[in-house]
């Protein structure tokens, strides 16, 4: 069923151009998945980056309150600095459980985040005594007791800024990451793209192949049937549209063949019988010459002069039956002519029948171009997904340029949050850089289906090109039945030359018979048998210019038929 | 981590010996101390019976203990150890909250989890913290609320005769020592009583004179909840003295093991009591007293001990694999029996909790902890 279907050109086309749609497809869902796929990957490091940043920040941030708060309550104790103090507090517990929740800490970190928890909670104790002593009024303990906080709240910076820097790291080295899968993933793309195009060219250089060779055999093989060369044509395999055609072509030689073979035959066997007619004539001729001369004998020999008269007898008879079988060849080569116009007019039809398979083969291409077309515009959707992505990062990119400008205006504290600003800033320059390839990715696969577009339309004029050939091939059909016509004709010549023969001999038959009673009764009748054997000459005469005629018409048909090669 | 090092390379040379390969178990608390003892005691104690039986289907049962002396840094890197060691199966501990905490995140995120069970860490950030970690203690908020309400209602000393309505608190600054203090909070103050402080301290904190002295200038407090470990409250007690302060004290379980005539009239809350009714504990008790020159276990052993019990029962069924410990344990009092152990019914919840287990509030009268009658 599957070999049926490929041996014919419409299904080799409808498979080559499906497969080079579908490996575009592929092409296209890869690049589709790959996108995504980075889309939410790089999501996903931006938001833990985002979290670590935050929990840092806000983790920072609260210590500071809560040291502005405790030192404020040194100052001047009021309730309200207590109560801050005791707010600030509580939120740095709640930082610090953010701190440990974050995702992928390796065992350093969680060293790091246990001593920013220790750090804290000896932050909050230490001016918890303080505060107790400044209550009691106790004021140089107490500040004893703040200044020990002093390097606990730098340590505690510095180690929540490493911490940051450290998560920035693991974001950085998850974006080199992240690039290095990219690329895999576009040469893979490439990859498809090179096999697609590989397939295309081979797919269209093999239709021609499939479309011309056949082509050009058949029309050698029309040619020479035009030439007159009726050999067998081997044409080899071919698709099923041309086989027909090949078979059709092969089956009109071998008719063909037949019929000149038997023309030929006939012509020959024609002249011969010509050649034998001119013969006897001249043997009549002689014979009715010596009639002439032994008129003086006859009298005496009548018994001889009947003998001659016998033997002319039989050559009448002998004329007249090759002028029979002359006149039935000669019908027969008519009958042949007929045959031969019916088959050829047959095998015209077989022809434009062919040549209407191929304006099929050229809407298929027409259909397929179209849908090339079409897959050309859908690739612009993925120019508008290309390009939300650059929204997104340049939006991203902004956002990061905020938070670097936050940091600034923090000062000192702010330096660890400006390094995690950066890294985030370079992450979105990056996924404007990958989607920036993806976009040229997308442009090249757009050329490579306008090439695509192009070589199906040469296949279009290709096929155009086909067509004119079957036309041609049915031009060479009718000029062979015009030349069976003309051989008709020649036959019908031929077929009246006999007649007039064969009546010729029927009168000299007669005549013969005249002669020979006269013969036999009137012996003695000297100047009757002379003036007979006169007519008789003269008879002859005439019979010799038929065989004559007779021969010219078998030579012009035997030249004619020669033409054929068989 | 080199005494790590040298009793695991003794446990192999002790497992080549024995009969086949024996399954490992990490025990780790704080063993250096004197909180940890009774932990160390009843799991030596519950292994030895363990294997004096037969072992777990035919095989040792071998303890890898490891010191974590209350230090989170400390329990992250055993925890790391314990989780990269093939060969172990489950983890008892840690004892207190903040190591649990630590270690429970490393034990939980590594490539093969390892199941852990605490004896006692109580702290209310464990409540469905991971499903590798389960305790067999009542959270915090179960303990703070049962001594709030203690305090509230059955306290003498109270102006109001009903219990006390003015408190004080001193807390650890660790996850432990918040936890209790949010939920005794919330419930005193739910009650209609009031918190006259809140005052942090940390294990290095040299005195805690200034809270106390600040307390009695303000007119004094009627209970003086500690939130504490047990160092820093015996710190507290000597401090209160010292300014001649006789307020009643209570406390968290963390206080467990308190003696000597300072803890004389101490309350706390407590999961297990030694004598506390029931043949099974009755037994552990006894031979307890036997192996160890006649000390008496707390609730750190007695839950270390129905740990090991557990474990074993586990893996006597599902084999020595770590989630399938994992899941069988998960399933216990669920789809599974509850466990009858020597602290009482263990039954987890799916936040790995046993939420069933009743809280008593204990006091030390006469050098001895006994349950106070509620009223």
């Amino acid at each position: 069923m599957n070999g049926g279907r490929l041996a014919t050109l419409r299904w080799r086309i409808l498979l080559g151009f499906g497969g080079v749609l579908a490996g575009l497809v592929v092409a296209a869902i890869i690049g589709t998945a790959a996108l995504r796929a980075m889309r939410t990957a790089v999501a996903r490091e931006l938001q833990a980056l985002q979290a670590a940043s935050l929990v840092g920040s806000g983790l920072v941030s609260t210590v500071f309150d809560e040291i502005r708060a405790a030192e404020q309550y040194l100052n001047r104790p009021a309730d309200e600095a207590r109560r801050d103090f005791q707010l600030a507090a509580d939120e740095g517990s709640r930082y610090e459980k953010g701190l440990e929740q974050l995702e992928g800490l390796s065992l350093e970190d969680r060293l790091t985040v246990n001593r920013i928890k220790g750090l804290q909670a000896s932050i909050q104790v230490d001016y918890s005594i303080a505060h107790a002593l400044k209550d009691l009024g106790r004021d140089r303990e107490a500040l004893g007791r703040s200044l020990a906080v002093r390097d606990e709240a730098r340590e505690l910076t510095r180690l929540v800024r490493d911490l940051s820097v450290r998560q920035a790291q693991r974001a950085g080295q998850a974006g080199s990451r992240l690039e290095a899968l990219a690329v895999r993933r576009q040469s893979f793309l490439w990859i498809v793209l090179a096999l697609t195009i590989a397939a295309g060219v081979l797919i269209s250089w093999f239709t021609l192949q499939a479309v011309e060779l056949p082509l050009g055999r058949l029309v050698t093989a029309a040619e020479r049937f035009g030439a007159g060369d009726l050999r067998p044509v081997t044409t080899g395999r071919m698709p099923r549209e041309f086989q027909v055609l090949a078979d059709a072509m092969r089956v009109m030689g071998e008719r063909l063949r037949g019929i000149v073979g038997e023309v030929i035959c006939e012509s020959d066997r024609i002249a011969g019988s010509a050649g034998d007619l001119s013969a006897v004539s001249e043997q009549l001729a002689a014979s009715s010459a010596e009639v002439s001369t032994a008129m003086v004998e006859i009298s005496g020999g009548a018994e001889q002069q009947r003998n001659e008269l016998n033997a002319m007898g039989a050559g009448l008879d002998r004329l007249r039956k090759a002028a029979g079988e002359m006149a039935e060849a000669t019908g027969r080569v008519a009958l042949l002519g007929q045959e031969i116009r019916t088959v050829a007019d047959r095998h015209r039809g077989d022809v434009l029948a062919a040549g209407s398979a191929l304006l099929n083969v050229r809407e298929v291409v027409q259909t397929t171009s179209t849908q090339v077309q079409q897959l050309a515009e859908q690739s612009a959707a993925i120019d508008d997904f290309v390009e939300l992505i650059k929204r997104i990062s340049s939006q991203t990119n902004l956002l990061a340029l905020n938070a670097a400008i936050e940091a600034a205006r923090a000062g000192e504290h702010g330096k660890g949050f400006a390094v995690v600003a950066e890294e985030v800033r370079q992450l979105a320059d990056e996924s404007a850089k990958a989607a920036a390839d993806v976009a040229a990715t997308t442009a090249v696969i757009r050329t490579q289906v306008e090439d695509v577009t192009a070589t199906m339309a040469a296949g279009q004029a290709k096929v155009r090109g086909v067509e004119s050939v079957a036309e041609g091939a049915a031009r060479g059909l009718a000029e062979i039945v015009a030349a069976i016509e003309q051989v008709e004709q020649a036959a019908a010549r031929v077929t009246v030359a006999a007649q007039q023969n064969r009546e010729v001999a029927q009168q000299l038959g007669e005549r013969a018979q005249q002669v020979g009673g006269r013969a036999v009764s009137h012996a003695s009748s000297a100047e009757q048998v002379t003036a007979a054997t006169e007519q008789q000459g003269a008879s002859t005469e005439e019979m010799a210019a038929a065989a004559s005629a007779l021969l010219q018409g078998a030579e012009k048909l035997r030249s004619l038929v020669k033409e054929f090669r068989v | 981590m080199r005494r790590l090092a040298f009793l695991c390379a003794t446990l192999v040379v002790a497992a080549c010996s024995s009969e086949g390969r024996p399954i490992l178990i990490g025990v780790s608390g704080p063993f250096s101390q004197p909180r940890g003892v009774s932990m160390r005691h009843a799991a030596q104690l519950a292994a030895e019976e363990i294997n004096a039986a037969g072992g777990i289907g035919g095989r040792r049962l071998q303890l890898v203990f490891a010191d974590d002396s209350g230090s989170e840094d400390r329990a992250v890197r055993i925890a790391k150890a314990f989780s990269d060691s093939a060969a172990m199966v489950a983890v008892v501990g840690h004892l207190s909250s903040n190591t649990t905490l630590a270690a429970g995140r490393v034990y939980s995120a590594s490539a093969d989890p390892l199941v852990m069970i605490s004896p006692s860490a109580s702290s209310p950030d464990l409540t469905g913290f991971s499903p590798y970690v389960f305790r067999v203690t009542p959270s915090d908020l179960n303990q703070g609320q049962q001594i709030a309400r203690f305090a509230r209602r059955s306290l003498e000393g109270g102006s109001d005769g009903g219990g006390v309505r003015r408190a004080g608190v001193i807390f650890i600054n660790n996850e432990y020592g918040r936890g209790l203090r949010q939920a005794f909070a919330a419930e005193f103050t739910g009650l209609g009583g009031a918190i006259l402080e809140e005052d942090p301290y940390l294990p290095d904190t040299p005195s805690l004179e200034p809270y106390l002295s600040r307390m009695r200038q303000r007119g004094g407090v009627e209970v003086l909840v500690l939130a504490c470990e047990r160092p820093g409250a015996e710190l507290a007690l000597r401090e209160l003295r010292q300014l001649g302060l006789h307020w009643p004290v209570i406390g968290g379980d963390a206080l467990t093991g308190i003696e000597g005539p300072l803890a004389e009239g101490v309350r706390f809350s407590s999961t297990y009591l030694p004598q506390q009714p029931g043949e099974r504990n009755g037994r552990f008790v006894a031979a307890y007293a036997r192996a160890f020159k006649g000390e008496r276990p707390d609730h750190r052993g007695a839950g270390a001990y129905d740990i090991l019990r557990l474990l074993a029962q586990a893996i006597s069924v599902v084999g020595p694999d770590r989630d399938a410990i994992r899941d069988y344990i998960a399933q216990v009092g669920t789809t599974k029996p509850a466990f009858e152990g020597v602290t009482g019914t263990i039954a987890f919840d799916a936040n790995g909790d046993v939420p069933t287990k009743p809280v008593v509030i204990g006091v030390i009268r006469n050098g001895q902890l006994q349950a106070e009658a509620a009223r």
